[in-house]
């Protein structure tokens, strides 16, 4: 027992270094009022000051809203879409690498480089979309997709959807590849049907794999950042500021270290009760299939 | 032998003859080999996207054969290179040793101590070359943080072929330009009238102060109180809204920062466009423009019955220090060169860019290739609230608001209602 955790003690403490120390920094700063001087941070201590300035400020509450909002709607539709696919590239089909190749793309895509490429697409100028909508006689006039605060909204979520299923799908065809086909055999002599033998066989076996993919999804999409700072810079006004952009301006245009990393820390720490949540439905539904 | 000998001996002799007077006002770190050739990193954006940087680097290198230039790219918009260099230098980084930046840093940038104080290190009459107003610009607290390098200030660039094909004068107007806009609009001579940066960022800020100017308006009364909800901003901002409303500008513009407004512009679509310095040569630039020959560039203009001139936002770049420079006798000697006669005469000439130098600015020479520095004195000119270590906040509480005005989401009365409340905010407290 001893002997194991001396093995593994060098992992750990780097871990620890690389991760627990920025976050012990970064609360630590959130604790006080910093001054940048020509030999570097000035810290005072503040207390809970700076928590309290984000808590009463309604741009914080804006941005949570909008980074919670969005992170609902893209994991939802994401865990949905990336099952389907899963689903599909489960089947002995003919050119099933090919498909997984091509359909892993955009998730290897950098993403202000693809965030780049949506920025052209929705253009609301000469951008593809309009082009594409106008041919076929949806749209007359041209709409200015990032323009609005809805449309730019809903810009962002699709381009996040097109860029991140593939991810889940991985996640997911994984699970799928784990379920023992003699459990499908034994419901199909039991007389279950595909769409029964999905949902009594192939979902409650999928869970671990849906619940680590949701986490994970969770996680990034409150970390949501280059989208919106390619597509919109927050706009139209402070509409798609997300809760990172929030703190990437206080911090660097403003100057405000004390702040924006408040604001990160209490992220952090509804980030963490979320991840534990999901963590604990994730265990739960482990402990059920043994 | 002999001859050996010479040759280590005086190009020695030469260089310790001459880094005295090239360093007479700089503090010289000691260095143990003179023969030493000393790399400084400097950072700057591309300058009209001509080849300027490393012909200036190139002539640099040649009259000082000791320092080497290695160019850094800086992010093509001002807010993303401040975040840059920001959290590099707060972070302690040596370089780059010089950067460019923007004419609106020195208060913030002072007072976060992430640039030298120049006049520290530079003599008195070395701020005597440059142009009336600019040193002052780049000072913070009575210490000057900035070497003026070039001056930037809104323009009108118009389509004269367009103009005389319908027999249209240049609009010295806001109204004139807004009716002859849509006039060529209606005979399909474009498809957009007049183009502009609207996005929400900085140079939304910019052409804000242009228009609020314009009506008599400003950010901050004389007690220095937010005083953006007035009927003067009103009139503004309600005239903003117009174009676009109108179809006069196109309500993308709303997403428009310069390289946006600039290609529609050098694509032959719109009659009008209000952009910086840069416009010009970059309208004229084989390869990227359709309308090379058909631009010509005027005063912007101003309200009805409010004077025949409009004003100009007053923008353009420093070369600040990096106060942790390794190399800063080098660092200042690269400064002073930029700002000398002839860098700035390049500055001027290949790129069409106002120099700070005020001897080459008054060069008739000059003159003759600068269209834009040709009507540079008709210009009036605003300058931003900048002188504050808060700048950032104040001009994100004018370009969000203002920004969802144009985009119709808020009502302009509201937006600037919105706005005073933020300006408020940004000066008295650390808010967000």
């Amino acid at each position: 027992m001893i002997a194991g955790y001396l093995m593994t003690a060098p992992a750990l403490i780097v871990i620890a270094l690389v991760t627990l120390f920025p976050i012990g920094y970064s609360i630590w700063m959130s604790l006080n009022t910093i001054t940048s001087t020509y030999n570097g941070f000035q810290f005072s201590f503040n207390g809970l000051n700076n928590y309290v300035t984000v808590f009463q400020n309604s741009m914080f509450w804006q941005a949570l809203w909008f980074t919670v909002t969005y992170a609902a709607v893209t994991v939802t539709l994401e865990l949905v879409l990336g099952l389907l696919v899963a689903l599909a590239l489960n089947q002995p089909i003919r050119g099933r690498g090919l498909a997984i190749a091509v359909m892993l793309i955009p998730w290897t895509l950098i993403t202000v480089i693809s965030a780049q490429m949506w920025d052209y697409i929705y253009n609301g100028i000469y951008g593809v979309l309009n082009a594409i909508l106008m041919s076929v006689h949806i749209i007359n006039v041209p709409v200015l997709w990032l323009g609005s605060p809805v449309t730019a909204t809903i810009s962002m979520m699709v381009a996040d959807i097109w860029k991140t299923t593939p991810f889940v799908t991985m996640i997911m065809l994984a699970g799928l590849q784990l379920i023992p086909s003699d459990l499908y055999e034994a419901a199909k002599i039991d007389g279950a049907t595909g769409w029964r033998s999905f949902w009594n066989v192939t979902l409650p076996l999928l869970r671990p794999s849906i619940g680590l993919a949701a986490l994970f999804r969770i996680l990034q999409a409150f970390g949501l950042f280059d989208l919106p700072f390619v597509l919109t810079n927050g706009g139209p006004g402070t509409s798609t500021t997300p809760i990172a952009m929030l703190a990437y301006k206080a911090i660097f245009n403003d100057g405000n270290f004390g702040t924006g990393t408040a604001v990160a820390v209490a992220t952090v720490g509804i980030v963490i009760i979320l991840a534990l949540l999901s963590l604990k439905a994730l265990r739960t539904q482990v402990g059920e299939i043994e | 032998m002999v001859l050996t000998l010479i040759s280590i001996v005086v190009p020695t002799l030469a260089l310790s003859a001459c880094s005295p007077s090239n360093t007479a006002t700089a503090p010289t770190k000691p260095r143990s080999s003179g023969a030493a050739v000393t790399t400084i990193q400097w950072a700057a954006g591309t300058i009209s996207g001509t080849g300027l940087r490393a012909n200036l680097i190139h002539q640099f290198e040649r009259l000082n054969p000791d320092i080497k230039v290695k160019l850094v790219a800086e992010a093509n918009n001002t807010d993303t290179t401040r975040a840059q260099l920001s959290a590099t230098i707060s972070g302690g980084s040596t370089t780059p040793d010089v950067y460019l930046g923007d004419v609106i840093w020195p208060g913030q940038f002072g007072h976060q101590h992430l640039a030298l104080p120049l006049s520290d290190y530079l003599s008195k009459s070395y701020w005597n070359r440059f142009a009336p107003g600019l040193v002052a610009g780049a000072s913070y607290h009575g210490k000057v943080y900035g070497s003026p390098w070039f001056m930037d200030s809104g323009f009108l660039y118009y389509r004269k072929d367009l103009l005389a094909r319908y027999h249209l004068p240049v609009p010295t107007t806001w109204e004139q330009l807004k009716s002859e806009a849509a006039i060529l609009q209606g005979r399909h001579a474009v498809r957009y009238g007049f183009v502009w940066e609207g996005a929400s960022y900085e140079g939304l800020t910019c052409n804000w102060m242009e228009y609020l100017a314009d009506a008599g308006g400003h950010v901050f009364n004389s007690s220095g109180r937010p005083d953006m909800n007035t009927p003067q901003a009103l009139k503004a901002l309600t005239f903003m809204r117009s174009l676009i409303t109108s179809g006069v500008t196109p309500s993308a513009v709303t997403t428009f920062t310069e390289p946006q407004a600039m290609n529609v512009f050098n694509d032959g679509q719109a009659a009008f466009l209000r952009n910086w310095d840069y416009a010009y040569s970059n309208s004229q630039t084989k390869g990227q423009s359709t309308v090379i020959g058909k631009v010509a560039v005027a005063p912007l203009p101003a309200f009805a019955g409010h004077g025949s001139t409009g004003f100009a936002c007053i923008g353009g770049w420093d070369m600040y220090v990096n106060p942790h420079t390794q190399h800063l006798s080098q660092a200042l000697r690269f400064i002073q060169f930029m700002s000398s006669l002839q860098a700035e005469t390049k500055l001027a000439t290949i790129a069409s860019e106002i120099p700070t130098n005020y001897a080459v600015q008054q060069n008739p020479e000059v003159r003759k290739l600068n269209p834009v520095l040709a009507i540079v004195s008709k210009t009036h000119l605003i300058a931003r609230p900048s002188q504050t270590p808060k700048y950032a906040q104040v001009s994100q509480a004018i370009y969000t608001n203002i920004n969802a005005a144009l985009a119709g989401q808020v009502s302009p009365q509201s937006a600037l209602q919105q706005a005073n409340q933020q300006l408020a905010n940004a000066t008295s407290t650390n808010a967000l």
